[in-house]
């Protein structure tokens, strides 16, 4: 290791060096001190009171006196999370159809010459399309879903499903990228052996290609379900009746321990996510 | 030929990898969504209700930039908007929240290190590297995987908190400095960086740290000299696709009334002004594909120097 180098610094060593520079010029640019931390005496209450009730969330409803008609705290609690479960979940059955489809139209694996035959059409036809996929996925991607939220909002208004779209939109474009790179990176070696005994393209795709790369594929949806859940229940922060709009709600009535009721049961939703794709990971990919 | 394809297509077909638990899995998620769909409320034929589509078209009307509404289309005046409105907030919102996800990013580092470290088992452990005969007393192989145990729950707790909650809490309590975005990144990424470090660490080769350790190194001269260079691109690999996370949510913290574009996007929307909204929101847009461009090109210079 480093026999030759020409300078004392490595290209690893440049790049950290320029991390460090620019964490050094964000600090004085935010006014980042260290007496901005210390919270003000109001402040400080404030975060012992919210952290006390970390040990004792609220088990029924701590407005006194409680409004006539509101259901019970865990009733409530359980309420939202099933929302933040259905809005996660439609999200993610839209997005897969999103992330598939463009995913194979922009995987370069689909359109190689040593997996299809050579046609004139294909010349044209693969750029266009992995292009114009390509783009589609990047301007998909690069605004946030809360940004989604806040303009299907204003076009729309609210409703449950401008929710589901929006977080749909930036997640399939997410998993498209990220599924056209597993394709293109999966072996190959059974791709090649069905195309050398005649298959159609289709089928080197399907039987050769696609089996490959599916457990990578379910692996990572299971984790972009799990941060579907995390949206989703953020949007509540706009209004939709997920665990975000009661935490909010909560929160600004200083009714800290329901706010950790709700942070306990968006705790829970995922945990158990993340145990599924764990065990599905350990024995899928065994 | 056809026999020798279709022979070749099942024996392919009879190798996939196959499990019971993976096929219930895939039955649970099919049900999972039809139940959303069905069940859950949702009515996507009412998004094309007369009232919508009649408020979708008074939004488009109101996206054109102000000084064109209602008139011929003129390049120059669209430009002197879109110049005024970038000098006015635009740039210094784009700048902080491109400032924001640095030290955010520099933060998550520095804790998930200090986090992930501890959480590593072969780091953590009575003699992670050597075989020992001698069995560690029990108190010490205790402590040692509290320690796991105590690192690797903390980390969960920090990545099961959404960064924008994280957010919202720190600014009830610090008040509407750049802090509260710094820190609700920071720590909601640290919990990730760490446990993507500790994995890679326990992934890592064994052979170089059990000759430094046979040579008589420290623990942490076995992880300073053989485990984290072996790590090292790695790490930075996950850190720069972090980052381009960061400058996503960075943008949006600001509509929790942090001055980065979000901010602003939130303060057009609140005076109906889409025109700038819908401006700036593609400012971020902008802003985080250049993160993703550098991010990209940073990648490409670890990857090849390792």
């Amino acid at each position: 290791m480093g026999d030759e180098r020409p300078l004392p610094i490595g290209a690893r060593g440049a790049v950290i060096l320029a991390i460090v520079a620019a964490g050094a010029a964000a600090v004085p640019w935010l006014g980042l001190t260290p007496g901005s931390l210390v919270p003000s005496d109001g402040g400080l209450t404030l975060v012992g009171e919210f952290l006390v009730r970390a040990a004792s969330p609220a088990l029924t409803s701590e407005a006194d006196p409680v409004p006539e008609g509101t259901p019970p705290l865990l009733w409530r609690a359980l309420a939202a999370a099933r929302t933040t479960v259905v809005f996660a979940a439609a999200a993610m059955s839209l997005a897969l159809v999103l992330g598939l489809v463009l995913g194979f139209a922009s995987s370069s694996a689909w359109w190689a010459d040593d997996l299809r035959g050579r046609g004139r059409l294909r010349r044209v036809v693969a750029p266009v399309l992995t292009w114009s996929s390509r783009t589609l996925m990047v301007l998909m991607r690069s605004v946030h879903e809360l940004l989604w939220a806040v303009l299907f909002l204003a076009a729309l208004g609210r409703s449950p499903t401008t929710a589901v779209i929006a977080i749909a939109i930036p997640y399939g474009g997410t998993l498209a990228k990220v599924f056209s790179e597993m394709i293109d990176e999966a072996p190959r070696d059974a791709a090649h052996a069905l195309r050398s005994s005649g298959a159609s393209p289709a089928a080197v795709f399907v039987f050769g290609l696609l089996p490959r790369a599916l457990p990578d594929m379910i692996a990572y949806s299971l984790y972009r379900f799990e941060c579907a859940l995390r949206s989703a229940a953020i949007l509540g922060f706009f209004g939709f009746p997920t665990l975000g709009y009661y935490l909010k709600l909560s929160f600004e009535n200083l009714h800290y321990g329901e706010v950790w009721t709700y942070l306990y049961t968006l705790f829970a939703l995922i945990v158990v996510v993340d145990w599924w794709s764990g065990a599905l990971r350990r024995r899928f990919l065994a | 030929m056809s026999a020798a394809r279709d022979a070749e297509i099942g024996r392919l077909w009879r190798s996939r990898p196959r499990s019971r638990f993976a096929r219930a899995s895939v039955v649970a998620m099919l049900g999972l969504v039809a139940w959303a769909w069905i069940g859950g409320g949702l009515v996507p034929s009412e998004l094309l209700s007369a009232r919508r589509l009649a408020n979708l078209e008074r939004f488009l009307g109101e996206v054109t930039p102000y000084p064109l509404q209602g008139r011929t289309f003129d390049l120059g005046v669209a430009l002197r908007w879109a110049g005024d409105l970038l000098v006015e907030r635009g740039l210094a919102a784009a700048a902080t929240t491109l400032a924001i996800s640095v030290a955010a990013i520099v933060l998550a580092a520095i804790v998930g290190a200090v986090l992930g470290a501890p959480a590593a088992r072969t780091i953590a452990s009575p003699e992670p590297w050597l075989p020992d005969p001698r069995r560690p007393a029990a108190p010490v192989a205790f402590a040692w995987r509290g320690l796991v145990t105590g690192s690797r729950a903390v980390m969960i707790f920090l990545r099961a908190i959404p960064e924008y909650l994280w957010a919202f809490l720190f600014l009830a309590m610090l008040g509407p400095t750049a802090w509260p975005a710094v820190l609700a990144l920071g720590l909601h990424n640290a919990g990730i960086l760490g446990k993507l470090g500790a994995e890679a660490a326990e992934n890592a080769s064994r052979r170089e740290p059990q000759a430094l350790r046979g040579l008589g190194a420290s623990r942490a001269q076995v992880v300073a000299i053989g485990l984290l260079p072996m790590t090292l691109p790695r790490l930075l690999l996950y850190f720069f696709y972090r980052w381009e996370t960061c400058v996503r949510e960075a943008t949006v913290l600001g509509m929790l009334g942090i001055v980065s574009l979000g901010y602003w996007i939130q303060d057009a929307r609140a005076r109906n002004h889409y025109d700038e909204m819908v401006f700036l929101i593609l400012l971020g847009a902008a802003i985080v594909l250049i993160g993703d461009v550098v991010s990209a090109v940073a990648r490409r210079v670890v990857r090849r120097a390792s």
